[in-house]
């Protein structure tokens, strides 16, 4: 007999208080699952999210034992950075003193002849000691496994929109009451729970909740105990987790589709578990990877200690290794890891910095903050007199955009925002027969993709079409097509929109009287947002011509194609924002509105709208035709600058990728390639300043660089913006590429080359299985090699203090970060000054080089490499 | 003449959170049988975590929200629970008074 079935009761009293408190605490349980957007707007989270209202050192504990995660790489990579010198020993001892101070206090450890510091000790354990020896994997049992791999083909299967052949019954009464009603007849699950499984199934509850209560009183689950409960049995199929956590806490109102809630993803697993012959031990936060004891390593640790340094100390030196456990000796590393980082980013910032000559540019251009702008930024500021800045891709303006002909608007704007208007392109010239076309070609996209995803329609697809698609994909394998410089300006378009018929086009930014009340803005909006724009980057002076450019990533056959797009877009390209926010910047009535904040736009100044493709490193200027004639030879000489700075960026980013050099603009159009561009690894800081600090200074793309005047910004209204949001969001960007690195299975999503798309949103690695989250394998890894180092981010602020410190503490979330060490802070009020770095106590300790010895070399450092992870 | 006490009465609930737990509570409305609720974003003021200075410019979820339901009374106690059960883990106030509506089928 199956536990289950025991006389036990298959009901339960169960009242609206009870109820609400078990809704609740359902919140709290999904709370530790980071949320999973769709691939169709990828959006970078930290997967420990959820967990922030902890320090990072004890969030990564729980992690460990909640997922069953490496959090920091293995002793033996840092081991092997010490071994690179980008970490190193006087990195080392500020790291061991800063973890624990009272070591400067202890006198020196005497061993046969010589005195050895008990921070040489630590040293020596760190770069030599013994590494905890894994035991053999703990086997999940084989019954929860099988139910693992049944659920997530359930919850697939749910949330698929056109891919499979039947669609689940009652859907729109959730994901619980629908698998209810089909779950009788899957012979899987019956081959698990037993033949009488219709008949068990039948007898649950028709509510999730009462469920829920009934199998957690069961089990005997106290109420204090229910949230591990719960988190032990959505964290089965972690992924899948993180899209009901999506559905439950982002998902627009307005969405198409089911919703997967996370009580309804508890409740099939609880009761895939209630009526499993093997049940699951519901304790919870128990899969940290077995190791040996930690007796049985600090024994080996103290041995190896006592061998290599001799002497007769065992008892001090096991005093002094036993304060520093498995998880310490990690964290160690990793702070020696940053500081590293950061003096040399320091000492590079340090130096003298770059001084206009004030002569009016040429044209200034406003990039993205992503890291991937700063070296196309530099290779243009060497062509000519060209300003450059930083600010969000999204320039400012948080709406969602229509693109002509579509019936669907997205949001453009980071995801911590929601946009409260709509901006639609519409057709410039007769776009009927444009039009028209469209819909005609987009049906047949739209059946060939739905046939290609789908279960069992593949096979009629490669019947019916494979004489096309036949020939096509051999082309395309043998002969991949090659980037070419097209900068007619024409805006990017889907192939299966006809070219030649394009209308010119334009977004409709003023305010459409009588239509929805949310189409278009007023002239005050746009006068706020183009203050808002104008004040944050710091502009004061503005050159003839005004680039906003965008940026996007053109690549083929890539699921994760929007995780290169612009994260500030919500994972979209970024030239429809360039073009709304130039539209707003045109308005004859927001200067004049502008004129009455206090700034002034000169009549002879005319922004430009550009997107720059950052796999191939092409930048377009948009809406080319629409340019006045003076504009337009001043944008022709400014193409050609960009173009030749494009080769030369290209030719940086080929020193990083594997294969042909003279072939990288062309990764992104070749559909076997799993690599086309590095995205964002290698990211590491967030400089918050004038372009003057890091003007002559080579980044290596390491850094989001955000322009900042402090003069201009008297009241830190703008560094305040910059601070909760843009950092916010590098720092997710941050986390998760730490993360996919240093635990690329459970938060990354595994080899892409093993990639299966599922339901429309994501993929899972191989035929089936959970939800694969965060970044591939080949983002961040090349081979065994890593092409990111996992370091938290670090912000560098050039600002007063004492603004920087009002704007932490007044903001509880980015508090949290900073008192939490999930980010780093450093800043100094201007040029002159000083860095220094905020502790996570509260308060500012002035930065220095971790060795003095070196600091009359800082010169020097100053031009090494800032330790670009690949060293291919 | 009709006063407002010949009303009818019903609980009016008002929560006070972060704006990362408006999902949370609005769930939590809408499990109990809540008709509706009215969201305040970008809340100012000063209280026990010091000053909250509303709304930023670019991030709705870091700034104070109050979700304003009103339920039959009948109904307040479950809910009531249900919101002291999340506040026990997250920062955050409500407030329970009782008020009287012109259209209580609106509520009910």
């Amino acid at each position: 007999m199956s536990p289950a079935t025991a006389g036990e009761p298959t009901s339960t009293v169960f009242s609206a208080s009870d109820r609400a408190r078990l809704v609740a605490d359902v919140s709290h349980a999904g709370s530790i699952a980071a949320p999973y957007w769709p691939l169709t707007a990828f959006v970078a989270v930290n997967p420990l999210g959820g967990l922030t209202d902890l320090p990072f050192g004890d969030a990564t504990s729980a992690a460990r034992g909640w997922f069953g995660a490496r959090t920091h790489l293995p002793l033996e990579a840092y081991r092997a950075e010490h071994a690179r010198g980008t970490v190193t020993d006087a990195d080392l001892d500020r790291a061991i003193l800063r973890h624990d101070p009272s070591l400067a206090g202890r006198g020196p450890l005497d061993i046969g002849t010589v005195s050895m510091d008990p921070v040489e000790l630590v040293r020596w354990d760190l770069l030599h000691g013994p590494v905890a020896a894994p035991l053999p994997a703990r086997r999940s049992g084989t019954v929860a496994g099988a139910l693992d791999e049944i659920m997530t083909g359930w919850c697939a299967a749910f949330v698929d929109e056109a891919h499979t052949p039947w669609q689940m019954p009652s859907r729109d009464q959730g994901f619980y009451r629908s698998w209810l009603a089909a779950a009788g007849a899957d012979r899987r699950l019956a081959a698990v729970i037993g033949r009488d499984a219709r008949a068990r199934i039948a007898t649950l509850p028709d509510d999730p909740a009462e469920l829920l209560a009934l199998v957690l009183r069961t089990r005997g689950v106290s109420d204090d105990q229910r949230i591990a409960a719960v988190r032990t049995w959505i964290l089965r199929t972690p992924g899948w987790a993180g899209f009901a956590r999506w559905c439950d806490q982002w998902a627009p109102e307005d969405r198409a589709g089911v919703r997967l809630r996370v009580l309804d993803l508890a409740a099939v697993r609880a009761a895939m578990d209630h009526l499993a012959p093997e049940q699951l031990d519901l304790t919870g936060a128990d899969l940290e990877v077995a190791t040996e004891s930690a007796e049985a390593l600090l024994d080996r640790r103290i041995d190896a200690a006592v061998t290599a340094v001799g002497g007769d100390q065992r008892s001090a030196i096991a005093d002094i290794l036993g304060s520093i456990d498995a998880d310490d000796r990690a964290a160690i590393w990793l702070a020696a890891h940053e500081w590293n980082y950061r003096d040399r980013l320091l000492a590079r910032l340090a130096g003298p910095i770059g001084s206009s000559d004030g002569a009016r540019p040429d044209a200034q251009l406003v990039f993205c903050i992503d890291v991937r702008s700063e070296g196309f930024r530099r290779h243009l500021e060497a062509l000519g007199a060209y300003e450059t800045y930083g600010f969000a891709g999204f320039f400012g303006v948080p709406v969602r955009w229509r693109p002509l002909g579509s019936p669907v608007a997205q949001a453009r704007c980071p995801v911590l925002v929601s946009p409260r208007h709509e901006v639609a392109e519409v057709a410039v010239d007769d776009d009927a027969a444009y039009l028209s076309t469209c819909s005609a070609t987009a049906g047949l996209h739209d059946a060939f993709y739905a046939a290609k995803g789908g279960i069992a329609s593949p096979f009629a697809l490669a019947e019916s079409a494979g004489w096309f698609a036949g020939p096509v994909a051999a082309a395309r394998t043998l002969l991949p097509p090659r980037t070419s410089l097209d900068t007619s300006g024409a805006a990017k378009r889907p192939w299966w929109k006809p070219f030649g018929g394009a209308p010119r086009t334009a977004p409709v930014v003023d305010e459409v009287v009588g239509a929805d009340l949310h189409a278009g803005l007023s002239v005050e909006e746009r006068t706020l947002f183009a203050e808002a724009i104008v004040t944050t980057i710091g502009l004061a002076e503005f050159a003839p011509v005004v680039v906003l450019c965008g940026h996007g990533s053109e690549t083929v056959n890539n699921p994760h194609a929007s995780s290169l797009d612009c994260g500030a877009c919500g994972g979209a390209p970024g030239g429809a924002s360039a073009r709304i926010a130039v539209a707003i910047l045109n308005d004859a009535e927001v200067r004049a509105g502008l004129v009455e904040r206090g700034i002034v736009i000169p009549d002879s100044t005319w922004f430009v709208a550009a997107e720059h493709d950052t796999t191939a490193d092409l930048v377009t200027v948009l809406d080319r035709d629409s340019l006045p004639v003076a504009v337009s030879a001043r944008v022709d000489a400014l193409q050609r600058d960009l173009d030749v700075a494009g080769e030369r960026n290209a030719l940086d980013r080929a020193e990083r990728l594997p294969g042909s050099a003279t072939r990288v603009r062309d990764r992104g159009r070749d559909w076997a390639q799993v690599r086309p561009e590095w995205g964002l690894a290698g990211n590491a800081s967030f400089i918050i300043g004038p372009r003057s600090m890091t003007a002559s200074h080579d980044l290596e793309g390491r850094s989001f660089l955000h322009s900042y005047v402090a003069e201009r910004d008297p009241d830190g209204v703008a560094l305040e913006t910059i601070m909760t949001a843009p950092l916010v969001v590098a720092q997710w960007i941050s986390s998760q590429y730490y993360f996919s690195t240093v635990e690329p299975e459970i938060f990354g999503a595994g080899d892409k080359m093993l990639h299966n798309p599922v339901g429309g949103i994501g993929v899972v690695v191989g035929q089936s299985g959970d939800l694969a989250v965060g970044l591939p394998m080949q983002s961040v890894m090349l081979g065994e090699q890593r092409g990111h180092d996992p370091l938290r981010l670090l912000a560098v602020v050039q600002a007063p203090l004492d603004r920087i410190e009002g704007i932490i503490l007044r903001n509880s979330g980015l508090r949290q970060l900073v008192e939490g060490e999930w980010i780093h802070v450093v800043a100094r009020e201007t040029d002159d000054d000083v860095w220094s770095f905020r502790t996570p106590s509260g308060g500012w300790e002035p930065w220095h080089l971790a060795d003095d010895s070196m600091a009359e070399h800082r010169t020097t450092l100053a031009h090494t490499d800032l330790s670009t992870p690949l060293s291919i | 003449m009709t006063t407002w006490t010949d009303l009818p009465a019903m609980a009016k609930i008002e929560v006070v959170v972060d704006g990362d737990d408006v999902p949370a509570v609005r769930d939590l409305f809408l499990d109990a049988g809540a008709t509706g609720y009215t969201a305040v974003t970008g809340l100012s003021g000063f209280g026990h975590g010091g000053h909250h200075h509303g709304r930023l410019l670019f991030n709705d979820r870091a700034s104070l929200s109050m979700l304003i339901t009103v339920v039959p009374i009948d109904r307040a106690e479950g809910l009531i629970a249900g919101i002291r059960r999340l506040l026990e883990g997250r920062s955050g106030v409500f407030f329970v008074s009782e008020v009287h509506v012109s259209r209580p089928d609106y509520f009910a």
